[in-house]
């Protein structure tokens, strides 16, 4: 499994130094910054800081800015790390080097982890930068619980990994990747406590919020992060996640197996 | 050795009917294929279009799994054994797929040759060695982008060979390649089979090819095996009929009366043409008809100006079976 790893990660590291588009690089930090700077705006000059008295309730926390922008940041890295995974399959059939993958005794693990950790590296500077940023519009970093965020933020991690795999079934299934991944990612920005509490949506959808782990992640960051909450505090957001991990991870291996099978199937038989 | 025992393969596919309505249907590919590859021999797979030949080697490559029957090399089975299997095999296809054209070829190899669980000096010793057996040397650190069609397919080779294969699927390892390169390649097949003990599938569109590389042919059609033998033997086989052209110069009447006289005794089919240098005759039998017309044109001393023995060739052999399977 480690050398599938090493060689998938030496492969993402060399395209990505060789051929990646730094517009790609600008562009994620910018919807990061569009949404920082949007929340910013419309909180001074269109409501003139003054808040509805839900907001404390459910938000658990009378910080707007930092909590649109702590949801914006986990957005951002959430799509950006659900993209890079759930298409790395669907990117070797576009390019013609699936069969000469799948030809390999090669670890499948090996291979996603690969992907994930390549991608972490680039993302976590996207996520510093847009931090930093975050910093000038109101976000605050005075109660930060170190080692809570850290490890909030590697449980949640992992879950997006088990719901990448899920989402690159889907993605194999339809042959497609625009019109799938830009459809979860615009329920995510509505139902998952991105800009807004999802207290303020229909109960009948939350539902859907539940079952995203970037809900549990946003919510369990913030409270560490803006509030210097202690893990035992977001216990239940990380047993959501781990939760959330044990039923995505499955399902995404076992979707990603068969969708293997059936794309071969379909494009090669 | 490696043995397919009665294999097939069924596809279901969806066929629309009407706007919403789709019907399952179920395909055929392959209907029950025994094979069988030794190591150190090539063997040929032809067949027209959507004969099966694709869907077959990817079932031996184990990228697909039979719908039935069993694949197995020196007793392990391909589906209960796949991971011994992908050490056992490789597949090299032609046109230019199967590689990154972002890394260089030296990348390429190392990135597949990690894949096969190489590593250190045992993998850089292997990427050399083959990078040196293909005579890429100078492109090495080229990214694959810049290579020209040859180049790819031989790298495709080197990558092919990375886990030092015992059998090797070669699918159309030819497609589209300038006549030196693809003499180039037909040597390196020849090479792998006779000096490494390789045991070689190889389809290919270019009959000469494969009447040239291997030692024996399957021909399959919609799915099953039509013919399974030497080169030379189906060539026997199939094609019943001799062709012999013969120019000399121009005929008077008398002598092609003669020669029509001779030709409906003999049963023979003849064609006359005139050019400007004499007229050509074209003779089809069921034997070897040269001497009969050695002996009508000395009869007649007539000088011959060119004789020709037109051998039958594979190809003239699948035409033959494509001409009677349509009829």
């Amino acid at each position: 499994m480690w050398l599938t790893f090493r060689a998938t990660f030496i492969r993402n590291l060399i395209t990505m130094k060789r051929a990646y588009p730094w517009s790609f690089f600008i562009g994620h930090i910018l919807n990061g910054v569009y949404l920082t700077l949007f929340a910013y705006l419309t909180y001074h000059y269109v409501f003139d800081g003054s808040l509805d008295s839900r907001f404390q309730q459910y938000a658990d926390t009378g910080n707007y800015l930092s909590y649109v922008i702590s949801g914006a940041l986990l957005y951002t890295f959430s799509v950006s790390l659900l993209m890079i995974v759930s298409r790395a399959i669907i990117s070797e059939l576009r390019e013609g080097t699936l069969e000469a993958l799948l030809l390999t005794p090669s670890s499948r693990k090996g291979y996603f982890l690969g992907y994930l950790s390549q991608g972490f590296m680039r993302l976590s500077l996207e996520f510093v930068i847009v931090l930093i940023i975050g910093g000038f519009f109101g976000l605050t970093f005075s109660n930060v619980n170190i080692i809570g965020t850290l490890v909030v933020l590697l449980v949640f991690i992992v879950s997006l990994f088990a719901q990448a795999l899920v989402l690159g079934g889907f993605m194999l299934y339809f042959r497609d990747t625009y019109l799938t991944q830009n459809t979860l990612f615009m329920v995510m920005g509505l139902v998952c406590s991105v800009t807004f509490p999802i207290e303020y949506l229909p109960n009948q959808i939350h539902w859907i919020g539940q079952i995203m782990p970037l809900t549990h992640g946003t919510d369990a960051f913030r409270q560490v992060f803006i509030e210097g909450a202690s893990l035992s505090t977001v216990g239940t957001s990380l047993i959501w996640l781990l939760g959330l991990i044990a039923i995505y991870f499955p399902i995404g291996t076992i979707m990603m197996q068969k969708m293997e099978r059936h794309v071969l199937e379909k494009h090669f038989g | 050795m490696l043995e397919a025992k009665a294999i097939t393969k069924t596809y279901t596919v969806k066929q629309k009917q009407g706007w919403f309505k789709r019907e399952k249907q179920q395909v055929h590919a392959v209907k029950g294929i025994d094979l069988t590859i030794e190591p150190g021999e090539i063997v040929g797979l032809l067949g027209l279009n959507g004969a099966g030949k694709t869907t077959t080697i990817k079932m031996l490559s184990t990228l697909l799994s039979p719908s039935s029957g069993t694949i197995t090399i020196d007793g392990h089975d391909a589906v209960q054994d796949a991971r011994y299997l992908k050490q056992m095999v490789n597949m090299i296809a032609g046109g230019e797929r199967m590689l990154y054209f972002r890394l260089t070829g030296k990348e390429n190899l190392a990135f597949f040759g990690r894949l096969y669980g190489l590593n250190g000096k045992e993998l850089t010793a292997r990427v050399n060695a083959l990078i040196k057996l293909v005579e890429l040397e100078d492109a090495q650190d080229l990214p694959v982008e810049r290579y020209s069609k040859g180049m790819k397919q031989r790298l495709q080779i080197a990558r092919g060979l990375l886990n030092q294969p015992h059998y090797l699927f070669l699918d159309e390892p030819t497609l589209g390649l300038d006549a030196p390169i693809a003499k180039q390649l037909r040597s390196i097949v020849k090479d792998l089979a006779m000096e490494q003990n390789k045991g070689v599938l190889l389809t290919s569109h270019y009959l000469e090819e494969v009447e040239e590389l291997c030692d024996r042919v399957y021909i399959i059609d919609k799915g099953t095996v039509m013919m399974h033998d030497t080169p030379a033997n189906i060539i026997n086989t199939v094609v019943l009929d001799y062709r012999v052209i013969v120019t000399t110069a121009h005929l008077n009447e008398t002598f092609k009366h003669d020669i029509i006289k001779t030709a409906s005794t003999k049963q023979l089919s003849i064609e006359f043409y005139d050019t400007g240098d004499g007229t050509v005759w074209e003779v089809t039998a069921s034997f070897d008809p040269t001497q009969v017309f050695l002996d009508i044109i000395m009869t007649h001393h007539q000088p011959i100006f060119k004789l020709e023995m037109k051998m039958p060739k594979l190809e003239d052999a699948i035409l033959q079976l494509a001409k009677e399977r349509s009829a």
